[in-house]
């Protein structure tokens, strides 16, 4: 049995797959006081069902796949550990320039961001490497010894290290390492060229400071859920899904733990590539994950999920750039709570207030007064009041039209159904926007691409988004609602290597890149021998982080081998980093050269042998099809069918307009859409 | 300006504030999307590091509707006027024309921001709008390796190769005459085409968008949209203004004395804020004539920084576009520093240092007004730090020109929040990007020793001015020339209600022996290998008296070495040791004695 649960702002969701390839959904309410609590009892409600006890169950488990918002809220709340900062001599405000940039230009109401370590724990130590590697000024042991017995006596909880040019001689930075263990023993430490060998010293710095500033807290978190499950029954292994779409296990994630920053938005994007590939023909997919608050929007760019080096904690140039590569995943404030008011020039706005779980959409009458999206979607009949969770919780309609009449109908002169429809609007707009800015950074063009919406508030507006886009489809998995779990359960061990080793295609240094690439290549075949033993297959793959002369943003290129055995492979590698750029910036410089600034080797073993990815249908699912009155902005009130998503039987196709609903989700099927449920289990969406 | 005329609504419908939320939330995404193609392909440090370029939407009649994430002082004024200019030149407009425009005297900010104009022409061949992508050049083919010549006499000293809205393209191909003038007076001329193809992207993909988006919603409709927007503006401006105090303020500065203008350059403001009529009114006709040097303001400079200044003291979100500006009224003069520039006066340095005084003199004038409104003075530009770096090398396959961005802080205070530090300058409003360290070391052959923020540079207050940075670097192979032109030397970035300047800029020569010689203000210094060349950027004014600021954060700017424990006692009047321990009575009694000494004066 395997079971994959992600901690999310407000549920814990579990998947559980027994060893026949079923899957079973749950979802249990978020403890953030203790978040394993959380876990337990999804196990125990999960358990329940099953009608093996909790126990039992856990006995028969082999892997435990888990995704985490722990370290995110950690920073976000500023509960990470006392952390010093130790970097090159005259550079001691690296965290604090930054990169620089500002948004809203005119709003000078907003302080500048502190930096993610204070300048009283910053320390500069007396060094320099130059940009080719040699020791300009050796490291001053003498006086890094009394930093760090300043550090004692400060009592200070971890350490993170960045020294200019560590990526190209890590000597400096491992002797302050060894310093480190020596006069701290104990203290958790970070290497900048360890945890993320990339050029840009800020970048790495914050890597490392993230990195750090985590330990203790991850540390303690992973190790009592691992001994909690252990005390609970379970013998297999604890993996922790990391901000890089793949898996690692919860020990090694203790010693890295920046890389669960984005853990559990990280794991949609796999499940979306899974739906994509199973129920579309689309070469591209857009997956977007709507919850209560947020709405995460990733990629699959012909069958990849691309990557970016600049994931922000908190607002963009207000917040704190990881620096560390990872999954692209924009998120908006946008979602269910996203609260609906009209400007004093009459303009309707949705967002980027939320009114969060408590107090919540004014629907849910506890003490909510600000209309919000769900509160627009229970007027228009979207959403029964009757049946939302599964009819866990009651919505009150009558105070949610109140609402919207008092703030948005009558300051807009609009009927209470007109005025619903457009916070429904601008909320799609909103959306849209987010996916396009997404899209047109990684070069997606949206119309030859399918949407997959995940998340429980997907379906309301899934179709509106996807005519907006042009899209030519819409998938609503089966396990939408928990789409992050999903990917846990299908995420691969993974590992990714890196190395910095400037080149030029005009001057090309075949026998260091080669050399460089064989290094990279090693570390993966020992990462194949260690934690992915017994795994069902391992494929490494190479990128090239490639730019032309003179720019100094990289994009990636895939290497169709990991040697350059001649002219010929250089070439190649040109004309491929040429198509990449054309297809990402519709141009290319094709008679110019190329530089390489970074290498990477990408490892993954496969976990898992099935393909399928079903759920189980829960007892006493009946397709019981009723109808009732909803709202469309160019139809009016119509009668809709509304069908319960798990009863649907295959291949029959349902028109809208209608409702689609089950216990965990809502999809609103427009006028002129249809659906139609596939044998996958997943719900195929024509929009016209 | 004078106020436009709102037009008929073409379609007789009025469009709901729902609709205008749409529409306009849509025309954003177009502006983003070109800026987001020109940040990503283009070839300078300039452009790609520092985000020193704009993108917007102006409409067929040449009113600047929408703005993408700019820099301010590029895009408040001029795209209309380029956009009018290209009209005038240019009485038929055809689709897959592109026009290159850089003339200050046309509406360009300054020589070295070249400018691609992409008129917008529906099926029946209707010219609807103009996309306009600006962006600053590494190199412009002035007569120095720079594109800021501070001492350029007028414009054919000053070098620069000048097009008043020149076409480009036609039939969506390049008319290489043009191209290759450009190719045989820009320096690095690779990068400059580079620079070009990203440019002309982002305009071409802006004019795809919008043909479609014409297409979809009907040309009607965005033309009414437009109307509509405008008068959206308009009201939210009107707001904000009857929210002001009323009063009439006179702001003066001075510009350091620089080649041409020996005695400095006297900058004077009157401003007057009328909220009864919901307008503000600005002169600035009783300034002098232009020098003979390159610091005159274009007039899209001038307009800008008056509106900058104001749009930053208003306190309140109000879109920036004509219907806005359809609040504020400007007394300009013909040949005037901080007016319209007449032929061949030189404007190469528009962009920054008087634009900066006068921007900063504008927000302190409402500063002056009233409490809780406009800021303190940003700290001006251009030090070494920041400078155009050139020289020939190995590690660059020969000859290398580009602007570097190490660092600059600066901010001013404003009346809610302590200074944004690394703002740059005011036209710049922080956008820009500051450069790696190890990318810079990487791409030329520099080597940068020290780069840090000062400690008590940025000015005292009830919120504090931004710091300055201090930034040395040299040359690891051959000689290297720094051209930079530093304000603020003399004159400081001011303070506002009681708060203190910041501190002021320096820079110097760091010998092969390690002597510091100090270095001019305007220079194109030659820096040899194994020397170094130090720059302190000016710091930031503070706003409001700094015995009313909170004691605890004296305290804290203290533990975070911001403040010194001397400068907390004797500006602050906060008592408190190095690790920011408060001592709460020696402070109260401090400051006690030190408010009574500010009354008598």
């Amino acid at each position: 049995m395997r079971f994959a649960v992600d901690t999310g702002g407000t549920f814990t969701d579990l998947l559980v797959e027994d060893g026949k390839g079923e899957i079973r959904m749950y979802k249990a309410e978020t403890t953030p006081d203790d978040p394993v609590r959380g876990v337990l009892d999804a196990l125990g409600l999960a358990g329940k069902d099953i009608g093996l006890g909790q126990r039992e169950m856990l006995e028969k488990g082999e892997l435990f796949i888990h995704g985490t918002t722990r370290a995110i809220n950690a920073i976000v709340t500023g509960n990470t550990a006392k952390t010093a900062f130790l970097t090159t001599k005259g550079h001691p405000d690296i965290l604090v320039i930054r990169e620089g940039g500002r948004s809203d230009m005119f709003n000078f109401k907003e302080p500048y961001p502190d930096p993610f370590i204070p300048r009283s724990l910053t320390y500069e130590v007396n060094e320099r490497i130059s940009f080719d590697g040699k020791v300009l000024e050796p490291l001053d042991e003498k006086a890094a010894r009394t930093i760090l017995e300043e550090l004692k006596a400060k009592k200070v909880e971890a350490v993170s290290v960045c020294l200019l040019w560590s990526i190209v001689n890590s000597k400096h930075e491992e002797r302050l390492g060894e310093l480190i263990e020596q006069y701290l023993p104990g203290i958790p430490y970070t290497l900048s060229h360890r945890i993320n060998p990339s050029l840009r010293e800020y970048r790495r710095a914050s890597s490392a400071a993230i990195d750090a500033s985590l330990k203790p807290l991850m540390g303690a978190y992973l190790g009592s859920l691992e001994r909690r499950l252990r005390e609970a029954g379970f013998k297999g292994r604890v993996l922790v899904v990391t901000t890089q779409g793949g898996a690692m296990d919860a020990l090694a994630m203790a010693d890295a733990p920046i890389h669960s920053i984005n853990s559990g938005p990280a794991m949609a994007p796999l499940a979306g590539r899974f739906y994509a590939r199973q129920d579309s023909s689309a070469k591209d997919a857009i997956i977007a994950d709507t919850g209560g608050t947020t709405f995460d929007v990733s990629l699959v760019r012909d069958g990849r999920i691309p990557w970016t080096r600049e994931t922000w904690i908190g607002p963009v140039y207000r917040g704190h750039m990881t620096g560390f590569p990872a999954v692209d995943v924009k998120s908006i404030g946008a979602g269910g709570g996203s609260i609906a008011w009209v400007d004093q020039g009459g303009l309707l706005h949705v967002g980027p207030r939320s009114a969060g779980a408590v107090p919540g959409p004014v629907c849910y009458g506890k003490g909510g007064t600000e209309p919000t999206v769900t509160d627009a979607c229970v007027v228009l009949g979207w959403i029964d009041p009757a049946f939302f969770l599964g009819g866990a919780m009651r919505l009150d309609r009558d105070k949610a039209a109140d609402a919207i009449m008092a703030k948005v109908g009558r300051p807009l002169g609009l009927d209470l159904h007109n005025a619903a429809a457009s916070i429904m609007r601008v909320a799609t707009e909103n959306m849209v926007h987010a996916i396009e800015d997404i899209t047109v950074n990684q070069g997606i063009d949206p119309r030859g691409a399918v949407l997959i919406g995940g998340g429980g508030a997907a379906g309301l507006n899934a179709v509106a988004i996807v005519r907006r886009l042009g899209c030519a489809e819409l998938v609503i998995p089966e396990t939408g609602a928990a789409l992050s779990a999903a990917g846990g359960l299908i995420s691969d061990l993974r590992a990714e290597q890196s190395a910095t080793h400037y080149t030029s295609t005009a001057s090309f240094d075949r026998d260091g890149v080669n050399r460089t690439l064989a290094a990279l290549d090693a570390k993966c075949q020992a990462f194949i021998a260690g934690p992915g033993a017994g795994s069902i297959e391992q494929i490494v793959e190479f990128t090239a982080e490639a730019r032309y002369p003179s720019q100094i943003w990289e994009i990636e290129v895939h290497l169709r081998k990991p040697r350059f055995d001649g002219p010929a492979d250089i070439e190649t590698l040109r004309q491929d980093f040429h198509a990449v750029h054309e297809q990402i910036f519709a141009i290319a410089d094709t008679k110019s050269a190329v530089e390489v600034v970074g290498w990477r080797a990408s490892v993954r073993c496969r976990l898992r042998d099935t393909e399928r990815l079903t759920i189980v249908q829960p007892k006493g699912a009946r397709g019981a099809t009723s109808k009732r009155r909803v709202f469309f902005a160019d139809h009016g009130l119509v009668e809709a069918e509304v069908h319960r998503f798990e009863a649907l039987p295959s291949d029959h196709r349902i028109s809208g307009p209608a409702i689609i609903e089950s216990s965990f989700t809502t999809v609103v099927l427009d006028p002129g859409a249809s659906a139609v449920r596939r044998p996958s289990g997943s719900l195929a969406i024509t929009p016209h | 300006m004078a106020a436009t005329p709102a037009r008929k609504l073409k379609s007789g419908r009025e469009l709901d504030g729902v609709e205008l939320a749409i529409l306009n939330k849509r025309m954003e995404a177009i502006c983003r999307k070109m800026a987001n193609t020109l940040l990503r392909t283009g070839r300078s440090g300039v452009l790609n590091s520092a985000r020193d370029f704009s993108c917007c939407l102006v409409t067929g009649d040449n009113r600047l509707l929408t703005v993408s994430e700019s820099l301010p002082i590029h895009v408040l004024r001029g795209a209309d006027m380029m956009a009018e200019a290209m009209q005038q030149f240019h009485p038929e407009l055809k689709k897959g024309d592109a026009y290159l425009h850089n003339s200050p005297y046309h509406g360009c900010s300054h020589p070295a921001d070249h400018t691609i104009l992409v008129p917008v022409i529906d099926d029946k061949g209707i010219h609807r709008f103009t996309m306009v992508a600006k962006a600053h050049q590494a190199d412009c083919g002035n007569s120095i390796p720079t594109t800021y010549h501070g001492g350029a006499r007028d414009v054919y000293h000053e070098g620069a190769l000048i097009f008043p809205a020149v076409k480009i393209q036609e039939a969506y191909k390049d008319i290489d005459d043009i191209i290759r003038m450009c190719q045989l007076r820009i320096r690095v001329p690779q990068q400059w085409w580079g620079d070009y193809l990203a440019m002309l992207g982002a305009a071409r993909i802006g004019e795809r968008e919008m043909l479609q988006f014409g297409e979809e919603v009907g040309w009607d409709t965005l033309e009414q949209f437009a109307d509509q927007w405008f008068d959206y503006s308009e009201q939210l401006m009107i707001n904000a203004v009857r929210a002001m105090p009323a009063g009439k303020a006179i702001t003066t500065s001075m510009h350091d004395p620089i080649p041409g203008a020996e005695q400095g350059i006297p900058i004077k403001i009157v401003l007057e804020i009328k909220p009864k009529e919901a307008m503000i009114e600005v002169d600035l006709r009783d300034n002098p004539d232009n020098y003979p040097c390159g610091l005159n303001l274009s007039q899209a400079c001038t307009e800008s920084s008056v509106l900058l200044g104001i749009f930053n003291g208003i306190a309140a979100p109000v879109p920036t576009n004509q219907g806005s500006f359809r609040r504020i009224k400007m007394h300009l003069r013909e040949g005037c520093v901080v007016g319209i520039p007449k032929h061949p006066t030189s404007c190469s340095v528009a962009t920054t240092n008087v634009a900066d005084r006068l921007g900063n003199s504008v927000a302190r004038a409402i500063a002056e007004i009233g409490d809780g409104f406009g800021m303190a003075s940003t700290g001006s530009l251009i030090p070494p730090s920041i400078g155009v770096i050139s020289g020939t090398s190995k590690k660059t396959h020969g000859a290398y020109v580009n602007q570097i961005f190490l660092g600059w802080g600066g901010g001013a205070a404003s009346p809610q929040a302590d200074a944004w530090i690394s703002i740059g300058h005011i036209g710049n409003a922080g956008g820009c990007f500051q450069d790696s360290v190890e990318l810079d070391e990487m791409r030329f052959p520099m080597f940068v020793r020290d780069r840090h923020y000062v400690t008590d540079s940025g000015g005292a207050g009830r919120t504090r001015g931004g710091e300055s940075m201090f930034v040395e670097f040299g040359s690891t192979e051959g000689d290297m020339e720094v051209g930079y032109v530093t304000d603020g030397t003399i004159t400081p970035a001011e303070g506002v209600r009681d708060g203190g300047p910041g501190r002021s800029a320096s820079q110097f020569r760091r010998t092969l022996n390690g002597d510091l010689e100090p270095l001019a203000a305007c220079a194109q210094a030659l820096i040899r290998e194994g020397e170094s060349i130090v720059s302190f950027s000016p710091g930031g004014g503070g706003y409001g008296s700094p015995l009313e600021r909170k004691a605890e954060l004296v305290a804290r700017d203290v533990r975070e070495k911001w403040v010194s424990v001397e400068a907390a006692r004797d500006k602050y009047g906060v008592v408190c040791d190095a690790a920011g321990t408060l001592d709460v009575a020696a402070t109260e009694a401090r400051r006690k004695t030190m408010m009574r000494a500010a009354q008598k004066h």
